[in-house]
């Protein structure tokens, strides 16, 4: 599925640049070294991490984006890093449960 | 779209960095530019590049000027000591946009600016030492431990040299995810660390050396799960005990020696298969 459809179907707020984006499968996780070996590239990371070592963590496994849910805030310095990287972050003021809910209902199925 | 800077850069870094005369548009010079084009084909120029940018070319004729205006550059650095005609200037001072004049080459003047970008990773990895020779790559870096600001950023540093190099993206993918777990483990357990990556046909290679408390029993580091980090650490998603388990999957070959009070070794290796 595309990202930007995605986007508008669950109304995500955009808090980097976002381009166009191949999604495969979804990755939920808040600690990095389980980011590191199980997620796949191409992966949406839902997370509530939001310091900026979760944009090196994305950058190396390749992760289409990262949706920081609860509307949590996001740092500038994150952004700008995210920026500079191309690494895509989102956000969403649903609850990561929520969240995934409305993915599968989408039809973002494991 | 708002404009997007991408290098963090203005005119007055670059007539510092390339010694560079400004013979147009002196009062500018805090003008921030939003990339570097540097090209001495004029279709080139029309068809490849950025608005807001800096051109760099060898070629000083007028043609070039009303390309570059009609591109939205902000300004022009002509090359190789190239000094442009009264045509050309009066043409750039109509247009605002600015002159500057350099004694380096195309090569040189690239160089320069992009080491000049404080935006760029290098200005955040430390890199003590670089070699080349006989087909293997080596770098020297340092990490400092309790820096979380930039950490990570060796890593993707790492990464994007295994890139240029041209390894299979599985393989530079195992060795970035290695090397990520190696420099988090220096930023949250040591002191400091050096972290050599070396490079050839056959195999990489890093080897993280740190000064820190040790690891006394290796075997149980090893187990998934098992972790000291702190509470704090723990917050940032960290302190899994994934670490060393996941540079164990990811390498070749793995040895970790201690000693408690001193210091962790930690070396990887990874074979290049040849297809």
């Amino acid at each position: 599925m595309q990202l930007i459809e995605i986007i508008e179907k669950l109304n995500l707020k955009t808090l980097t640049n976002v381009e166009e984006r191949n999604v495969e499968g979804v990755f939920i996780s808040d600690m990095l070294s389980d980011v590191m070996t199980n997620a796949k590239s191409g992966n949406l990371w839902l997370t509530i991490q939001t310091h900026k070592n979760t944009v090196s963590a994305a950058n190396l496994v390749n992760l289409a984006a990262i949706v920081i849910t609860h509307e949590k805030e996001v740092p500038q310095e994150t952004i700008d890093l995210a920026n500079r990287f191309y690494v895509i972050i989102l956000g969403s003021d649903l609850s990561t449960y929520e969240l995934v809910s409305k993915l599968v209902g989408i039809g973002l199925t494991p | 779209m708002a404009e997007e800077f991408r290098l963090n850069l203005n005119i007055k870094k670059i007539k510092e960095v390339l010694k560079a005369d400004v013979v147009q548009g002196k009062k500018l010079l805090s003008t921030k530019i939003n990339g570097v084009y540097a090209s001495d084909l004029v279709s080139d120029v029309l068809a490849y590049s950025k608005s807001g940018s800096v051109l760099l070319t060898g070629l000083c004729t007028k043609q070039v000027v009303i390309s570059a205006y009609l591109s939205l550059f902000k300004a022009i650095i002509f090359i190789r000591g190239k000094k442009p005609n009264k045509e050309i200037l009066e043409f750039a001072e109509e247009k605002n946009m600015i002159i500057l004049l350099t004694e380096n080459d195309m090569f040189e003047a690239c160089v320069k600016i992009a080491n000049a970008d404080s935006n760029s990773i290098s200005n955040f990895v430390k890199l003590i030492e670089s070699v080349e020779k006989k087909n293997t790559i080596i770098r020297k870096f340092h990490i400092d431990g309790q820096d979380f600001s930039n950490s990570g950023l060796l890593s993707t540093q790492i990464k994007s040299i295994l890139q240029n190099i041209g390894y299979d993206p599985y393989l530079i993918k195992r060795v970035s995810i290695s090397a990520y777990e190696g420099e988090m483990n220096v930023v949250m357990h040591a002191k400091e660390a050096n972290l050599i990556l070396n490079a050839n046909e056959k195999e990489i290679q890093i080897i993280i050396d740190d000064r820190g408390k040790g690891i006394s029993d290796i075997e149980l580091a090893m187990q998934k799960g098992y972790s000291t980090a702190t509470e704090d650490q723990r917050v940032l998603g960290f302190g899994s005990g994934m670490g060393l388990p996941n540079i164990k999957k990811n390498s070749d070959e793995l040895k970790i020696s201690s000693e408690v009070g001193a210091g962790t070794k930690v070396e990887m290796k990874f074979y290049v298969i040849q297809e």
